[in-house]
């Protein structure tokens, strides 16, 4: 069976039900924001691959599929305006510091695709905070174009914590400024929830990071806390589905205990909140998820000890 | 920086938002030495927010009370060098005498801690933010806490990275550094968060 293996790329199924929960998310962001998202995707994707294959060919072994995953989930985070070659800085980075140093696929301890990000997002802070393009609307919309050419700086986070109003319509179908792959609801509910049945995606994380997050949205909203948004208008705008469902998920970097994912997912849910409202940055999934990547090993390493404990207590 | 700021305000942002290790990068020797096992870095946390809560408030008095009516404050470096080591040792023979269990847990990082930058480092950020006392006392234990916090997240991540195949140039410092790197980018989240 090892024979038959090509030598350059290796194929895993687990992966392809990601591909087909990203593919309608992909087709989104044409429509939304013109022929420059798929650019800027394949532009991604070439960087990725020579990247993980460079440090693969010294390993001595073939290129994950899932390097595909991660070049897909970091292209639809990215800002439509964002240079091409800074989406290559940051793909590059990212799989490199993120991945391949600590030994490549499924050692990884936190999400390569989001250190990419969180990278270009200090390092070059005007071309992925600033630059927004304003959606393409009807038909044939973004097919017909190649980058939208209304450059504001207003995501929905900006339009609402100003106090401004967005229809809830358009929150939940896209029509909104912001990263290529965060604005459309439906979609990313749809593909969530295919691989949450699936099963690439743990439930427990799901349903823990939603309850953290209306949890704590509720409160701060309910406390009239200046800039906090109300719950529904708030889950449906930023990236916070998208960040729930395909990078908070990731199961190699998350907590690998059960009870560990219950808090991980809250956890999450919980810091998005936080950071979107009341720190210097608009947007908190990326940091979120950095963040509970940092203490998940530690919670993990506490509740293993105390679960040990017990059943030396009970014994 | 604001003096009256409130008590918590200045014990969670030296936790999250100015965490002495991961935003100003001290301390970082010993954080890179021990964060090897979980159980050491316990150890070597609690030491650090043990005497950085003591020292900062032992400082806060030399400064206030000896150096600046001796106009001596530009002999501040040394003298809360010398406070600090001398405050180690003693507390390290006391331990000794008093207790073999503790000593055997704290008493091997004591010695460590002497020459912890992030305890200098903590006494002077009290001093160039015009703390009072009880605002520096907390400020220290905040930051000590905040420091343990950064210490025990990297001894769990290095723990999960045993069956990782690092590459052998990047082995030990090296890729802690690179984990230490990453943790500062996600801390730089909260940034902002507690004014």
């Amino acid at each position: 069976m090892a024979d038959k293996k090509s030598r350059i790329l290796l194929w895993q199924p687990m992966m392809a039900n990601a591909f087909y929960a990203l593919v309608p998310i992909v087709i989104a962001s044409v429509y939304f924001f013109g022929w420059r998202s798929l650019a800027l995707l394949v532009i991604v994707n070439i960087a990725g691959f020579l990247t993980e294959y460079a440090f693969c060919r010294v390993y001595r072994q073939p290129v994950s599929s899932a390097v595909f995953v991660t070049n897909f989930l970091f292209a639809l985070s990215l800002p439509p305006t964002l240079p091409l070659w800074m989406a290559a800085v940051g793909v590059i980075f990212g799989l490199t510091f993120g991945k391949m140093v600590f030994g490549g696929f499924g050692r990884n301890v936190f999400n390569p695709a989001l250190v990419g990000r969180a990278f270009i997002y200090v390092a070059f802070p005007n071309h992925t905070n600033a630059f927004w393009s304003d959606p393409f609307r009807g038909f044939p919309a973004g097919f017909a174009h190649f980058a939208g050419d209304a450059i504001t700086g207003a995501t929905p986070m900006t339009i609402l914590k100003q106090g401004g109003e967005i229809p809830l319509v358009d929150l939940v179908a896209g029509f909104t400024g912001g990263s290529l792959g965060e604005t459309c609801g439906i979609l990313i509910l749809l593909g969530g929830l295919y691989i949450l049945w699936k099963k690439s995606a743990d439930y427990r994380i799901v349903i823990s990071g939603f309850v953290g997050f209306l949890l704590l949205q509720w409160i701060v909203w309910a406390t009239g806390t200046q800039g906090a948004l109300a719950p529904v208008p708030a889950l449906f705008s930023g990236s916070f589905l998208f960040g729930l469902f395909f990078f908070i998920t990731e199961p190699v970097s998350a907590s690998q205990t059960n009870i560990g994912k219950w808090i991980y997912g809250f956890l999450f849910g919980a810091l998005v909140v936080i950071i979107r409202t009341f720190s210097v940055w608009r947007e908190g999934t990326m940091f979120a998820v950095l963040l509970a990547n940092v203490f998940a090993p530690i919670m993990d390493l506490a509740i293993r000890e105390i679960q040990a404990k017990r059943k030396a207590a009970s014994r | 920086m604001n003096t009256n700021m409130g008590i918590f305000a200045i014990f969670f942002s030296a936790i999250f938002t100015q965490n002495i290790l991961l935003t100003y990068y001290l301390g970082m020797c010993s954080f890179l030495a021990i964060s090897r096992q979980v159980k050491a870095s316990l150890g070597l946390g609690a030491a650090v927010i043990f005497v950085m809560t003591c020292t900062s408030a032992l400082n806060w008095l030399v400064y206030y009370y000896i150096l600046v009516p001796l106009d001596l404050v530009y002999l501040r470096f040394i003298v809360f060098i010398v406070v600090i080591a001398a405050f180690v040792q003693i507390v390290e023979m006391i331990i000794e005498r008093v207790s073999d269990a503790l000593y055997a847990a704290l008493g091997i990082f004591l010695p460590l801690i002497t020459v912890n930058c992030a305890i200098l480092g903590a006494c002077l950020f009290m001093i160039i933010r015009g703390q009072n006392f009880l605002q520096s006392v907390v400020y220290g234990c905040g930051s000590g806490v905040g420091w343990m916090v950064a210490i025990l997240a990297m001894a769990g991540i290095r723990q999960k990275m045993s069956k990782s195949r690092v590459p052998k140039g990047l082995e030990g410092a090296g890729i802690a550094l690179v984990i230490a790197g990453i943790m500062a980018l996600a801390f730089m989240g909260f940034s902002g968060v507690i004014k």
